[in-house]
């Protein structure tokens, strides 16, 4: 199987170095070409008129990444490495003109109910026009029933909606090993159709770590222990990259 | 469950074979099986299926029982079968226990650290462990025996009932249904948080419906069929009405183009608390199952069912290394290749070893069944004792 998936990658290498080769350094510099995914990743066909006024408009945006540990982003070592800011750095990039501050407000360990709870404090204070809520992974871990995971994520959207924030879900984080003991599909195709019914968009991390990490883009296997830091730090950095590769897309 | 029976229905054993090959498929996280199975095409799915045979058939069994030798021998006979399934869930339970260890101990991705640790109940093994024996620790897919030991440990009460008092078991039961769907009660389990993922407060409706109906039937009185004649029109359209919204559904989930009909008005429908839109369905499938298929049907002989009859008669033995191969599949699944080929594989294996196993339980009953020759006996010439 170890074949199977080297020659998976040697074929991506081939197919990203002609594509390179094609279309100049330019691209390459801009898309670091492990942040690759299948286009069908990248599709958004929500709008995000709030964001989309603001940016046109030139005035400050704000925006709040709620969720769990992997919003924290300890894993990568530093606050600046985490998914939130790797954002901020990728959409200042892409619109030079507009002030964007994305706010970090994870906290490990919380079903989605009790992000809910923090809703008032957390989200609703800080006066954003977009929030970006991951949420999924303790609810699956803990086996939480689905209900009410579906249940708050309806409330949260329902809240954001009456005060007129655009929102993005973001679904859970893959890791091959943790996928035999907890039972993702569930929590995920729930999240997944959460978003469609209410026309949200789903951020698909699950499925784009998935696709990295059979590219072997990321392999926690294959690494040292003190390099551990730096593979979580380059998912997230590709996290924020593809987050505002969409939010691009939705604000055009 | 219980042993053959003189007039065993075999339609029971068929059915219930099915729903253990259902129940591993469905199992196995992204499966493209699962696309096959009762869940894609209906409200329910297997569970329903195995907790209301189970009940009917333990019903059937133990009047019988009942009947023969007394309330005090069934009840022992019935909690000789409690225990049974009780070591089956503790015996499943220490193998999960082994796999989650060893994966936490191989675990290296610093990516999930902190959400791990919500599973740490490593960290205080023996709280785990007398929640486990307590019923009240149900790692995910070890839950549906739990509910089955609950409901077989207070049958004995149950059948009590149906034969002296059946509107003391019916009433009860359909109101904490009720009360169940209006308030949303369940049962908390460990660790804090947790609850019974099959509300025994509601699928015992189901397995008592399931009992009804099997001391009904034990009794040889039929349905009356003026009945059926009112009944069966509106199981039919009942049915054929879930059918094609819930296969609207599964087309929808994979090509999101084509209309999930009542999607945003039905969408989600509790399984913890077995709702309304899962039991309706059902009913009128058995319904639509007794009346359409006769305990005799032609199918029931045919040799490719066989396989599925025997596993169906081993059903305990069967479900436990359902549960287990499963767990296996997907690992083997996510640690090697989860392409379409080895998913096929995986599923193919795993039935094949149900069924093999379930033919070599049933051979071995059957010599178990032949009662031995006393060697004193064997050794002499027939003629001998012929002749006083």
């Amino acid at each position: 199987m170890i074949g199977h998936r080297g020659r998976m990658g040697a074929f991506t290498a081939l197919t990203i170095f002609i594509a390179a080769a094609l279309t100049g350094p330019g691209l390459a510099r801009a898309e670091p070409e492990e942040c690759e995914v299948p286009a069908e990743l990248t599709e958004i066909d929500v709008k995000l008129t709030r964001v989309a006024e603001r940016l046109h408009a030139h005035q400050p945006v704000t925006i709040v990444a709620i969720g769990g540990a992997s919003t924290i982003g300890a894993a990568a070592g530093q606050p600046d490495l985490a998914y939130p800011h790797r954002l901020q750095v990728a959409l200042t990039r892409a619109f030079p003109d507009a002030a964007i501050n994305v706010v970090n407000k994870g906290v490990p360990r919380q079903l989605t109910r009790q992000m809910l709870e923090r809703f008032p404090t957390d989200v609703i204070a800080e006066d954003p026009v977009l929030v970006i809520w991951e949420a999924g992974i303790t609810d699956a871990v803990r086996g939480a029933p689905i209900d009410d995971f579906t249940d708050s994520l309806q409330n949260g959207i329902d809240e954001l909606k009456n005060r007129a924030i655009d929102t993005i879900l973001v679904d859970m984080q893959f890791s091959r090993r943790t996928t035999t003991l907890i039972d993702f599909d569930k929590y995920l195709k729930a999240l997944h159709r959460v978003g469609e019914l209410n026309e949200v968009y789903v951020f698909p991390r699950f499925d784009m770590m998935r696709y990295w990490s059979e590219q072997n883009m990321f392999n926690f296997d294959e690494v040292s222990p003190d390099e551990r830091a730096a593979v979580a730090g380059r998912v997230y950095d590709c996290i924020g990259r593809k987050l505002a590769q969409t939010i691009k897309l939705a604000v055009e | 469950l219980p042993e053959q029976s003189p007039a065993r229905d075999i339609r029971l054993d068929f059915f219930r074979g099915v729903s253990l090959i259902l129940i591993f498929v469905d199992h196995i996280p992204e499966n493209i099986l699962s696309y096959f199975t009762l869940q894609a095409a209906t409200f329910f799915d297997a569970a329903e299926v195995f907790i209301f045979i189970s009940g009917f058939t333990a019903a059937l069994v133990y009047s019988r029982r009942l009947q023969a030798k007394g309330a005090m021998y069934m009840t022992a006979q019935v909690w000789r079968r409690t225990w049974q399934l009780y070591v089956a869930h503790i015996f499943l339970f220490v193998i999960f226990i082994a796999e989650v260890s060893y994966t936490v101990m191989a675990f290296n991705n610093p990516m999930y650290n902190e959400e791990m640790r919500v599973a740490d109940f490593l960290g205080e093994p023996h709280v785990a462990i007398v929640k486990a024996l307590l019923l009240q620790f149900q790692p995910t897919f070890l839950d549906i025996l739990p509910l089955y030991i609950v409901m077989l440990g207070i049958f004995p009460a149950i059948l009590l009932g149906l034969r002296y008092q059946p509107a003391l078991v019916l009433v009860p039961s359909a109101l904490i249904y009720a009360t169940v769907q209006v308030f949303g009660f369940s049962v908390p389990a460990y660790p804090e948080g947790h609850v019974w993922y099959f509300n025994p407060l509601a699928w015992q409706c189901l397995f008592v419906l399931g009992a009804a109906l099997g001391y009904h039937s034990a009794q040889d009185r039929p349905l009356a069929a003026g009945l059926m004649r009112v009944v069966f029109p509106v199981a039919a359209v009942l049915f054929a009405i879930a059918l094609v919204i819930k296969i609207t559904w599964t087309i929808h989930g994979v090509w999101e183009a084509f209309p999930g009909l009542f999607l945003r008005a039905l969408w989600p429908i509790s399984k913890s608390n077995l709702a309304l839109l899962r039991l309706v369905p059902f009913l009128a499938a058995v319904v639509l199952v007794t009346q359409l298929v006769p305990a005799n049907a032609r199918f029931l002989q045919w040799p490719i069912t066989r396989p599925l009859l025997v596993c169906g008669a081993q059903s305990l033995e069967i479900f436990c290394l359902s549960i287990l191969l499963s767990a296996l599949g997907h690992f083997a699944l996510s640690e090697y290749d989860s392409g379409i080929a080895m998913q096929l594989a995986v599923n193919a294996v795993g039935i094949a070893i149900m069924c093999l196993t379930a033919k070599m339980i049933n051979w071995y009953k059957m010599m178990d069944r032949i009662p031995m020759l006393q060697p004193a006996l064997a050794g002499s010439p027939p003629d001998d004792r012929a002749v006083p």
